[in-house]
């Protein structure tokens, strides 16, 4: 079974820039998987093309057994809402609190409130902040800002999480344990791709790493 | 491979990541959310965004009152103006619009003579009715309904004429002119007047009056569209981060519409209440004399308000207008705001 599939992918701005050239690879379920490269080499851009923000110029993206390239513009929500994403700058919105942050993806899913803040507490459990849940998200450290937004990525028990840079502004120590945290979500099956140019500590994670240079995947293997 | 039956597309699973098959195999939980629970979720999700737009609205009371008090007098004035049409057109219906001809006697007329001279017009199978309003009850009238009874005073005797009030059984215009001439050129007769212009030209004016009040409302609803238009795209504007997380975590355009959408609706709600009770202000204020003028025309007349017709309407335009200004701002920028 495949969690993602890109085949001969290519994506061409408006303006002209090639971000990703040919792009072929299978990420299976179950799987953890690293994505590197330099600022530019187009792992962003492949994270966005499994989110349907942007749409591949040339190939297909499939994940699971859904073809991203045949997806009306409609069903997007309903694909978004079966992938958790992480994002650099976590994304977390400061006119509300935690658990109103977390919470946020099952109140647009329709979850009844108390079934909601159940799973919202073993969420924030999850990541260690169960204590901070009234607190608004701008009182937080970033590495606790982080990992509420690791919360909100895994609310809804996705079969595939994202993470682009999710240690980018964090120190060796802190980027280490959201490491762990995404290792521990995959052990339960969870499918995991993370973005990020941290190699050495990528390298001592032992995980399959996919390394891409200039839109095009140079380096797939462990 | 056998997978969790929750794992919805667990249907086959390749072998060929062996130290990850054992997790893979327990799965992730998947959440399904039953119809029953999503309707419920949708009910419940229209009361709170209704609920957190009217708290939006109030979390900036100096300007929410303003954008408002726009609202009202843009609804109150066609509000204002077809209710005082609408009383305008009950009064005038009050009124006899048959065409008369009223005969102006020859002051020199003795009593008898203009008794008689009515008696001898009761004849006659071309009227359908006439009425004598003699000297004497011309003064009376003359003194109660003007304020120029200090005139009379110049005067050693009654200066009113005599009058005779025809109602035509033929009501032709080409006919009532015969008849005109016909009775004018009766020697009792001073002058002979068919007083038929003036309605013709009431109803004209009121045509017009009208026509004016439709044209003006459908600017003043422009106007409404526009003023809630451009508050609902400046809440937009402020809200952008919200909307790009909630995007990105799987809400649907209609989601994201909701709360803006229920923001217009308050506004057209609130603007159409304060509007209603302007309206109902104005027409207190010009309730006086235009009861002075009705009883001129007709005794017993009250001025009317809105009724509860016209202040239905004017709650369901509020409502529509807001509504619609919302979804032309809504439409317009929240295409533009995708993550990314």
């Amino acid at each position: 079974m495949t969690a993602i599939r890109f085949s001969n992918v290519g994506k061409r701005y408006p303006n002209g820039h090639d971000a990703l050239v040919g792009l072929n690879f299978t990420l299976e379920s179950g799987e953890l998987a690293f994505l590197t490269g330099h600022s530019g080499a187009g792992k962003s851009t492949l994270l966005k093309l499994v989110m349907l923000m942007e749409r591949p110029s040339r190939g297909g993206v499939w994940v699971g057994d859904r073809d991203l390239t045949k997806l009306p513009r409609k069903q997007i929500p309903f694909h978004r809402r079966e992938i958790g994403v992480v994002f650099q700058n976590h994304q977390l919105l400061f006119d509300r609190s935690v658990f109103d942050n977390v919470a946020l993806p099952l109140q647009i899913s329709g979850y009844d409130p108390a079934d909601a803040a159940r799973r919202v507490r073993a969420a924030l459990d999850k990541v260690g902040l169960l204590s901070r849940e009234k607190l608004n998200p701008i009182t937080l450290s970033s590495g606790e800002q982080q990992r509420v937004g690791i919360a909100r990525a895994i609310v809804h028990k996705p079969k595939l999480l994202l993470a682009d840079e999710p240690t980018g502004n964090l120190d060796p120590e802190l980027s280490e344990d959201i490491m762990h945290l995404f290792e521990q979500f995959n052990s339960i099956g969870t499918t995991v791709l993370i973005a990020s140019h941290d190699l050495s500590l990528i390298n001592r994670l032992r995980h399959r790493v996919l390394h891409l240079q200039g839109g095009r995947l140079v380096a797939d293997g462990y | 491979m056998a997978t969790e039956p929750r794992q919805r597309q667990g249907a086959s699973r390749r072998t060929e990541a062996p130290r990850r098959s054992e997790a893979s195999r327990r799965g992730a939980e998947q959440h399904r959310i039953g119809l029953g629970d999503r309707s419920r979720g949708w009910l419940r999700h229209h009361i709170e965004v209704a609920r957190q737009a009217l708290i939006r609205l109030w979390s900036t009371p100096l300007a929410s009152l303003m954008t408002l008090a726009v609202l009202a007098i843009a609804l109150a004035l066609p509000g204002f103006i077809f209710t005082a049409l609408k009383n305008v057109e009950q009064l005038t219906a009050g009124l006899d619009t048959d065409p008369h001809i009223s005969l102006y006697l020859d002051v020199s007329l003795s009593d008898e003579r203009i008794d008689s001279f009515s008696r001898e017009l009761l004849l006659r199978d071309d009227l359908a009715s006439v009425e004598l309003i003699s000297r004497d009850k011309g003064l009376e009238d003359f003194k109660a309904y003007t304020r120029f009874d200090d005139l009379l005073e110049f005067f050693d005797t009654n200066p009113l004429p005599a009058v005779i009030t025809l109602i035509p059984r033929d009501d032709d215009p080409a006919q009532l002119q015969v008849l005109q001439q016909k009775m004018a050129a009766l020697p009792e007769v001073e002058e002979a007047r068919l007083d038929l212009e003036w309605v013709r030209r009431l109803g004209a004016f009121m045509a017009l009056a009208e026509r004016s009040a439709w044209v003006l409302g459908g600017l003043l609803a422009l106007t409404v569209l526009l003023v809630v238009g451009n508050t609902v795209r400046m809440t937009i504007e402020s809200r952008r981060d919200e909307i790009q997380v909630s995007k990105l975590v799987g809400a649907t355009d209609a989601w994201v519409r909701r709360p803006f959408l229920y923001s217009g609706v308050w506004f057209g709600t609130f603007g159409a209440l304060l509007a209603w009770l302007l309206a109902q202000l104005a027409l207190a204020l010009i309730s006086e004399p235009v009861q002075a003028l009705a009883v001129l025309y007709l005794n017993g007349y009250v001025v009317q308000g809105l009724g509860p017709v016209e202040s239905l309407t004017l709650l369901l335009s509020g409502i529509l207008l807001g509504l619609g200004g919302a979804w032309i701002a809504v439409g317009r920028h929240l295409r533009d705001i995708e993550p990314g």
